[in-house]
This record gives C-alpha cells, structure tokens and sequence, in this order.
C-alpha cells in the first residue's frame, strides 16, 4: 500500500513541477497585446448575462485594435483578453481572480457579472492592486468599502427603479402609492429594494408586500396571489433575467392587474421577443437605450453600435453588453492619458476619467462608482405582433409617453 | 512491525515536509494549494460517514456554512456592531487592526468547530433513525433549507452577502494572506488526518462498520449504535466546521447558496473525492480529492462551457468502471500488497462453484 502511495505522491509532484514551469511566463503587456483578465459566467445562472458581457468586451476589443489600438509611449498596442468561467459561483470567481493576477500575471482586470461576483473579485483585486474596470457589478455596497482600484462605468443598483416610483407618485398627483415589490435573494437585487424603500420613504409610499424569491426564479406564484389581493398601485420586480421572464411569464398565466409594473433586465431578458404581448406596458429600469445622443468616435451613436453588434452578434445588444464594450474605452483612454503600464499609474488616470461613450458619460465617484450617468426607463410598447422598448423617462430622452395605468387583462385584446 | 513503521515514518515525514514547502516552491498556487487542503478534510470527514458507517450524507455542507459564517461573524462581533458591517447601506468603514484580525479569526474557528459538532449531536438525534435513501433525502433537505434560511437573515447580510474582514493592511507582504490561509489549512489536514488515523485503529472505526455492514446485528450485539453514530457525526462536523470557517477568510466573500451552503458544489464534491479515491479506506479520500483538485483545476480551463458536462462524464465513469474508487480496484488487482492473503485452494474452490 505504501508503495502505490510513494508513486502516486511522486506522480503528483511531477505533474506539479510540469504545472509550474509552463504557466508563469505570462506578463502584463506581451509584445504588441495589453493583456487583460476576466471571469466571466459562462455556464450557470447567470450564463445568458455572462456571454452578452463578454461579446460587448469581444465587440469592443476588436474594434479599438482595427481603430488603432492603444498608443502608449509612441507605441501602439492591442487588447487581448484571458478569460475564465467563473460558473456564477462568487468562491470560483474570488479563485479565478487570483488566478488571472498570481499565475497569468495579469495587472488590469475586467469584471465579471453580476454584483454578487463583482464583491467576490474586489477583494482580491484590491490586494494586489490591480485596477479593475467593472461593467456589471451595480450594488451599492460595492462602493462604500472604500476600494481604491475598482471603477465601475454603470449607475449604482439602488439607482435602478427610484424613477418608477417617482413616476407612480407623480401619476397619483403627487401622493404616496402602495407599492407590492418582490426580490430575489441576491446582492444586486436586493439593493434595488433598498433604492425603493429610499424612494418610498422620500414620497410617502406604503410598502404593502415586501417578498424575498429564491435564487433560479422559476416560480413567484405566491407573491402574485397576494398581488391579485391586495390591488397595490406599483409591482416592483427584480431577479436578473429569469426573474423578469418569470413575472411576465405568471403575470399573464394568472391575469394579475396592476397600474404599473416596474422590472428590471427586461432587455437582457429579450421581453419584448418572447412574451411579446404579454409583456407590454411593462416598465424596465435600464443603463442604456440605443436612441440616447451619447457618441463617440469608435462605435459612433448608440444607433451605429446597436446595428454594428446585430451584425456581429445576430441579437440586439442589452445594456450589459454595452456597458462592457464601454468599460475597454475607459481602459484604453486610461492607458493612453497614464502613457505608461504603472498600475498606479494607471489607476490615477481611471480615476480622473471624464469622458463620453456611445454609452453614456463617464466620469467615477470616490466610491468608484460613475455618477455622470443618469439610469433610464423603458416602456414596453407594441404595433401589432412587433413589440418595442420606448424610451419614457427621464423626459430629457424621452422618446415617447408613459402609458399609465396599465389597461386590465379583460380589456388587452 | 517495526519496518513498517519506519516506512510509514517516512512516508509522512516527506508529506509534511512537502506540504510545508508547497507555499514556497509553487507560489502562484497557493490558493489552489489552501483549496486543496480543505477538500481532502471535507472528503475525509465525509467518509467517516458514508464510508465506513454506511450512511450516505449530504448534510456535511451545513456544517461547512456554519463554520464559515460563524467564524466571521465571531470576528467581525468581536470589536464591531455586526448589524452595522453587513448592512449594505451603512457608509462606515470599520478596519480591524492586525491583532484584532488574528483574534477574531482564532476565537471564531474555535466557534465554528464547536457549534457545528452540538448542531450535528442535535441534529443526529433528530433523523441518525433513518436509514439508507431516507437519511440521504434528508440530509440533502438541511442543507437546501440552511440555505435558503441564511439568506433571509439580515444581520449576517442575508441575500446581499457577507464580506468578510479584509486581511490587516498593516501586514505589507502580499503573501502574507495566502500563507497564513494555506499553513491554517494544513495544520487542519494534518489534525485531520491524525484524528482519522487514530480513529481506524481504534474500537470505534470497527462499530461504525458493523453499523454498515449490518445495523441491527450490531445493535443485537448490545452496541448502542445511536450513541456511536452521532459521536461520529459530530466528529465530522468539527472538522467541516473548522474547513469552513478557513474557506470563509480566505474567499472574503460569503453567498447564502452559493458559497457557504454550497450544496451543488461542495456538497457533492466531497462525496465524489471520496468515492473517487475509493470510500471506506483511510487513503481513498485523499488521493480522490488530490485526483479530483488537479482535473478540475488542470483541464476545466481548457473545455470552458463544457466542465460540468466533463464532470458528468467523469462520474459515471466513476460509478460504472471504479465503484469501490481507486483504491477499492488497486484492491481488488494486487490484494497482496494491501495485506491480503489470498488462500488458493479456497479460491479454486470458489470459481469452481461457479
């Protein structure tokens, strides 16, 4: 027995040794590449989320190095991304982290999806100081720990559904509204229901339902129930993509009527594809619409990119896509104001950032967070079969009216 | 007798010294290197019982949880308002200070192995009557309802999360975190391991096997099998506990059902390193969790969007061509070298009956 342990042990130590001596000669600028890290989901809950990030990152990746690329000291470099699956898992993607930075020796990092994952990496990043530009981690908390190396280019979460109540209280003559709100268990969407329990607070609004859904939504059933009992003025929903999918899915099946419904990830969830009608007059918070004015001279007008990724991609880009093709922006202007690979450097540069993208202007907080950006709402509105998101608020982008209150099933043909 | 000691001596005195020397000689791996350490633990705790009891556990992982977010509770309660830390809203910053930090973290795992051995005693006396698939189902239940429990407790971040104190930022050295993770974990394998060792030669480690191979004979025999099944389950429990609470610090980040009470992951990962190295053996979880460690770090990589389906491969390889594990079929091809004397007569006499 002891024997067969000797040899196993030794196998290992050789495979280890073998590890060892091929992984450790990545840098952080290889010849002509920039190399950046990312974990992103590409398997697990948060796997449709996971690809629209990195195909916005791809997108933008490609783009810059046909345009040009980075110039740095009066040379020009490209962007190449190492990316790991981090299985929506926050322990995998605190691992991943470490691994990017310790054994690919990557110095500038991209983040990953979803809040939740986002906190898991920070940590990391922050100790070896390692700057990192983050696209979709929006939880408040992320920037009140005091981190130094972590911008993120999108609104806060407790930013996302303020405006719809706002929005109710302002369609009530400015009193208060009862507002039934449901959540999943998971850090982003759970600050967006701190953001409502501000908004209600601020405008005198009555919580009267107040549900927590389990992660992997598949069913909200109960909370609609009680919904249909309670007759609230707003529904609030949020749990990621399936989450919406899912509310839209039951609210239809259970003919609930509410005056306003307000969700967020109804663009990553392609609402208006799939439910169609059934998904109409629905209210959804958004970092971006295409038919905003931001430009800029890589993707042009948020018309060109929404195009320009159709092509590439077959599918219309949601936010998350276009906030991350952003966050390469701020790198690469970074970079190019820093003219030099020093992370602190380059940190210092993030942190001065102030500029406009086809996504928004962007310009970080103390916090790190990008306060140069207003969140938007949509509307979900149809002509016949085809359905559209309608840009409603705030009225200095509005596209079109706020439909309210929302017609009763008995009436929707 | 003697000679086999003096091998065994070496055989561990190289494991230790290696395992003192891994940190320094693979650097970059040190994560995966603390990582490692835990899953042997979890797999080794496992197998008491499932291996040698017999009864197939998922509920280990609670105790896992449990240590983790015991342990960072304790220290973060320690010196800060607990509520304050992990309310998401809350603009304050708290910082531990070095000694703070080393304080918490040894009066937390000192909290997160005893906790979870009292809740596996009340737990066990509660569902160690239930046999074969029932206790299964039901373990499998704790974990799932720990879960989703821990995520509507708001003092300890509930569904937001729970980060964890920061390493000291007084300590410069950047390796400083991983080493202390990585050494913490090794001295918990290596009590681990002395703790299972001693176990299988002792009288207790032949009563969790007569309770396997035949409960009610055993109790028959006037062994009072209750008492020895929750002994042996908070045993493993103190151990999980404690792995937890290391894992905890070291990822810095705590998700109800993702991290902590990581039933999808963890959970069945330690039945399949145990399984995997063969169950009921004292080596079988370890080199099942070494094995397991290097595939999935080794080549997960490499087949990005397809790991799971690997691992789907990979245990009904497991389950179809090593059912008894590796070492159960090294057993079964060289018996002589496991200690087994194999009587040919008797064996000619066997085959011929067949």
């Amino acid at each position: 027995m002891n024997k067969l342990v000797k040899l196993f042990i030794t196998s290992i130590s050789a495979i280890t040794l073998a590890l060892v001596s091929f992984t450790s000669s990545f840098a952080k600028v290889e010849g002509d590449y920039i190399v950046l890290g990312s974990a992103i989901s590409l398997t697990g809950k948060y796997s449709s989320n996971g690809v629209h990030t990195q195909n916005g990152y791809n997108m933008a990746v490609e783009r810059i190095n046909k345009m040009g690329g980075v110039e740095v000291q009066g040379k020009k470099y490209k962007f190449e991304i190492i990316y790991y699956d981090d299985e929506s898992n926050p322990k995998r993607a605190a691992q991943l982290a470490e691994r990017l930075i310790k054994q690919d020796g990557v110095h500038y990092m991209l983040g990953p999806y979803s809040s939740g994952l986002t906190k898991a990496i920070a940590p990391v990043t922050e100790k070896y100081k390692i700057p990192m530009v983050e696209a979709n981690g929006a939880s408040r908390s992320l920037f009140t720990k005091g981190y130094k190396y972590l911008f993120a280019v999108l609104s806060p979460a407790n930013q996302y559904l303020e405006v719809a109540i706002d929005l109710a209280v302002e369609k009530n003559g400015g009193k208060g509204v009862r507002i039934a709100q449901a959540f999943e268990q998971d850090a982003f969407s759970q600050d967006v229901r701190l953001g409502i329990l501000d908004a209600a607070k601020r405008t005198g609004s009555e919580i009267i339902i107040d549900d927590k859904l389990p992660k992997e939504l598949n069913d909200m059933a109960a909370t609609l129930a009680k919904v249909k009992a309670t007759k609230p003025d707003v529904l609030v929903v949020s749990g990621h993509t399936k989450g919406a999918l899912t509310a839209i899915r039951q609210i239809s099946e259970m003919k609930v009527d509410v005056p306003m419904l307000a969700m967020t990830h109804c663009d990553a969830a392609k609402l208006s594809k799939q439910h169609g009608k059934k998904s109409e007059y629905a209210l959804c918070a958004s970092q971006w619409h295409k038919n905003l004015s931001y430009k800029d001279k890589f993707f042009g007008s948020g018309k060109k990119y929404d195009r320009d990724f159709k092509k590439e991609f077959g599918y219309a880009p949601p936010y998350q896509s276009a906030e991350s093709s952003a966050a390469l922006l701020v790198f690469k202007d970074a970079f190019e104001r820093a003219n030099s690979f020093d992370r602190d450097a380059v940190r210092d540069a993030l942190k001065t950032t102030e500029m406009q993208t086809f996504y928004g202007n962007i310009k970080f907080g103390p916090g790190g967070q990008n306060t140069a950006k207003p969140m938007i709402l949509f509307q979900v509105r149809c002509k016949g079969d085809e359905c559209e998101n309608k840009v409603v608020a705030p009225t200095k982008w509005a596209s079109d009216k706020f439909y309210h209150p929302i017609p009763k099933w008995s009436e929707r043909s | 007798m003697n000679k086999i000691k003096q091998k065994d001596l070496i055989l561990y005195s190289g494991l230790i010294i290696l395992g003192l020397a891994a940190p320094y000689l693979f650097s970059a791996f040190k994560v995966q290197l603390t990582y490692l350490c835990v899953l042997i633990v979890l797999a080794m705790t496992w197998n008491l019982q499932g291996g040698e009891m017999g009864y197939n556990t998922f509920g280990n992982i609670l105790f896992y949880g449990l240590g983790m977010y015991l342990t960072a509770s304790v220290q973060v309660g320690m010196f800060f308002p607990l509520a304050e830390w992990t309310e998401s809203g809350g603009e304050k910053t708290f910082v531990h200070t070095t000694a703070q930090y080393f304080q918490g973290i040894g009066v937390g795992l000192l909290v997160s192995a005893i906790i979870p051995a009292l809740v596996a005693g009340a737990i066990g006396y509660a569902i160690l009557g239930l046999r074969g698939h029932y206790f299964a189902i039901c373990t499998l239940g704790l974990g799932i309802a720990a879960g989703e429990i821990a995520g509507g407790i708001e003092i300890i971040g509930a569904g937001q999360g729970f980060t964890t104190p920061p390493f000291p930022a007084e300590i410069v050295d950047n390796e400083a975190r991983g080493k202390f993770f990585y050494f913490l974990s090794f001295a918990l394998l290596i009590g681990t391991f002395v703790f299972v060792k001693y176990i299988y030669g002792s009288r207790f480690k032949l009563i969790l096997n007569a309770i396997r191979d035949n409960e009610d004979k055993a109790e028959a025999m006037g062994i009072q099998t209750m008492k020895y099944k929750i002994t042996g389950w908070m045993c493993s429990a103190f151990f999980c506990g404690l792995a937890g609470g290391i894992m905890g610090g070291l990822i810095g980040y705590i998700d109800s059902t993702d991290v902590a009470f990581d039933g999808r992951e963890m959970g069945v990962f330690m039945v399949l390193m145990a399984i995997l190295g063969g169950k009921g053996t004292l080596w079988g979880p370890v080199i099942g969790a070494t094995l397991f460690h290097f595939f999935k770090e080794g080549l997960w990589t490499l087949i990005l969007g397809w790991q799971y389906v690997a691992l789907g491969v990979l245990i009904v390889v497991i389950v179809i061509y090593f059912p008894e594990g590796l070492m159960g079929w090294l057993r079964e091809k060289y018996p002589e070298r496991f200690g087994e004397v194999i009587d040919e007569k008797d064996r000619k006499a066997q085959v011929e009956l067949k």
